[in-house]
């Protein structure tokens, strides 16, 4: 029976390039997939965008272009991704110029196209589209905020009409994230995606979101970030990603490289397999609907695990469109104090900044005050040690946040606290640097819309 | 009366979706998974988070890979991109959670 490898190359935008390098030098996978859209990623592109129209792709594009597309070219690797974030045409021309500058040819870069609906919304409302929203059913007209990105999850056709098309490296826009592995295995398999379906044609769809979810965040399938495996007995520093053999019948066994660090069990699986998951009987994707609760992990030897059992059913109607919204600011500081009294030197540091902001003319919308190694990462539920403990403590930080409108606001607040290093509770230690300045407050705006709102192009740029 | 630490029972992977936090609850054995099906409930859970969640907790069962899901509702401080807390993500309300001791009556 006829299998096809995929990789698991990249978790986040951002994320180191290594292992997806040493897959390829190794030929360990026939596709490498590469994840870089979180809900949040389309808004900071979207601000790249503003300072440059060229710009609105995930910039770490350029990185693999230097040091991994070359080497997967040469070993026969193909490469999918939904890193053009909002702009693939240009992430493109930039890929085709860095390839070209190393002397590559014969090379076919796909974009993918049409998810990018931002410029639309006012037509898609004058056409009838509500655009309410998925869980207060507001239309999208009461909405006060201007929109930073609008986007829409798309699915895996495009992929598979890409690969078909002879794609060495898939550029694509907000497609979702395991629809980006599903896409190659219906390019690789033929399986039917679209049509009158049987059950097991949807079986076998599911399958397919069923391993790109347990890829999509690279390292985390394969012993990272772990508690089912703590204390984590093995190399962090050199994880191997998780592969996937993918069968023709939908079935799996992951892997990862034996050079590498990271762990392949059913506990790194299962772990991943929970990630971000609400029903797992109903788990909602643009491709099909899929059913996770039968899934059958099996561990075939070590760092071999077979993946098999995901049930499908029909596709949703409607796509998820995503808004995000420009809302504000937050600006956040960190202070520190030691022993002797810390507790109390950061509970009357905390008093002080609160009388100095209430005596400036700059509107705060909110403030939130922490204690780190008290409550920094849980506040309201982290059980507080007393007082008379909390003061034996060689040192306790101060974290403030604050929400404003106006961009000004956090630079006032902060630099009007800066007097209380000298006047206030002795021996303070600033960390300047950890804090942030206006960072943009998004809120996202989920909505559905009907399919045939949405036009998906599929355009090949050969270097 | 039998005082049991969640910890010793099972691992935990969170995760955010907008303002749903989610908890992936994998018990270390099939017994452990049974213990944790009839005593953590999303009672339990949305007790133990205080005022971190201010909505709904939905719990479902995954026997094929014993484990629970919570779906928290409100759970993240409006979303990580509006979040004012450190761990906008969510990524330790899988820690909470692993701090819960539950007691099981004889």
């Amino acid at each position: 029976m006829s299998v096809v490898r995929i990789a698991g190359a990249q978790g986040f935008y951002g994320d180191s390039p290594m292992a997806a390098i040493a897959i390829a030098a190794q030929q360990g996978a026939d596709f490498l997939v590469h994840d870089a859209l979180a809900e949040l990623t389309l808004s900071i592109l979207q601000k790249d965008r503003l300072a440059d129209p060229n710009m609105g792709y995930a910039r770490d594009l350029e990185t693999l272009a230097k040091f991994l597309i070359p080497i997967a070219h040469q070993n026969g690797i193909r490469i999918v991704t939904n890193s053009g974030g909002l702009n693939p045409e240009s992430a493109a021309q930039k890929v085709a110029a860095i390839l070209k500058q190393q002397g590559i040819t014969n090379f076919k870069i796909a974009t993918i196209t049409g998810d990018d609906l931002l410029s639309q919304l006012p037509q898609l409302q004058q056409n009838g589209h509500q655009l309410s929203h998925l869980d207060t059913g507001k239309p999208f007209a009461e909405n006060k905020y201007p929109p930073t990105h609008a986007n829409v999850y798309i699915g895996a056709q495009s992929v598979a009409d890409a690969l078909n098309q002879g794609a060495n490296l898939i550029l694509a826009g907000r497609v979702a994230d395991p629809c980006l592995t599903l896409g190659i295995l219906v390019h690789k398999f033929g399986w039917k995606l679209t049509g009158n379906l049987s059950q097991p044609d949807l079986d076998r769809l599911a399958s397919g979101i069923a391993i790109g979810h347990l890829l999509e965040c690279g390292g985390q399938a394969s012993g990272g970030n772990s508690y089912a495996e703590w204390p984590m007995d093995y190399p962090v520093s050199n994880l191997g990603y998780p592969i996937a053999h993918v069968s023709e019948d939908g079935s799996a066994v992951f892997t990862k490289l034996d050079s590498e660090g990271g762990k392949v069990s059913r506990n790194t699986l299962r772990e991943q397999l929970v990630y971000e998951i609400h029903n797992p009987a109903h788990y909602i994707t643009p491709d099909v609907t899929v059913d996770l609760t039968q899934i059958q992990l099996t561990e075939l030897a070590p760092n071999h695990v077979q993946v098999s059992g995901a049930k499908g059913k029909p596709r949703p109607n409607e796509l998820k469109l995503a808004i995000g919204l420009h809302e504000g600011f937050i600006t956040e500081q960190f202070f520190f104090f030691s022993w002797p009294y810390a507790y109390d030197k950061c509970t009357r540091f905390i008093e002080a900044v609160n009388e100095i902001w209430a005596r400036l003319p700059i509107r705060i919308e909110r403030k939130e005050f922490t204690i780190v190694g008290v409550n920094g990462i849980h506040p309201g539920a982290a059980p507080t040690p007393p007082p008379d403990v909390l003061n034996q403590l060689n040192e306790l930080g101060v974290r403030l946040a604050i929400k404003h409108s106006d961009a000004n606001t956090g630079k006032i607040a902060m630099q009007a606290i800066t007097c209380l290093g000298l006047n206030g509770p002795p021996g303070i230690v600033s960390m300047p640097t950890w804090g942030k300045v206006n960072r943009v407050i998004l809120s996202l705006w989920p909505t559905l819309i009907p399919r045939s709102a949405v036009q998906e192009t599929v355009q090949i740029w050969e270097v | 009366m039998q005082l049991l630490k969640l910890i010793d029972l099972a691992a935990a992977r969170s995760g955010d979706k907008n303002d749903v936090c989610n908890i992936g609850v994998l018990a270390k054995t099939p017994d452990a998974y049974q213990i944790l099906k009839k005593h953590l409930s999303a009672d339990v859970v949305k007790k133990h988070f205080g005022s971190l969640i201010t909505g709904e907790v939905v719990r479902y069962e995954w026997d094929s890979i014993e484990a629970l899901n919570f779906v928290c509702h409100g759970a993240l401080d409006g979303g990580a991109s509006r979040s004012m807390r450190m761990d906008t993500l969510g990524k330790n309300f899988s820690s909470h959670l692993l701090r819960l001791e539950l007691t099981i009556p004889d």
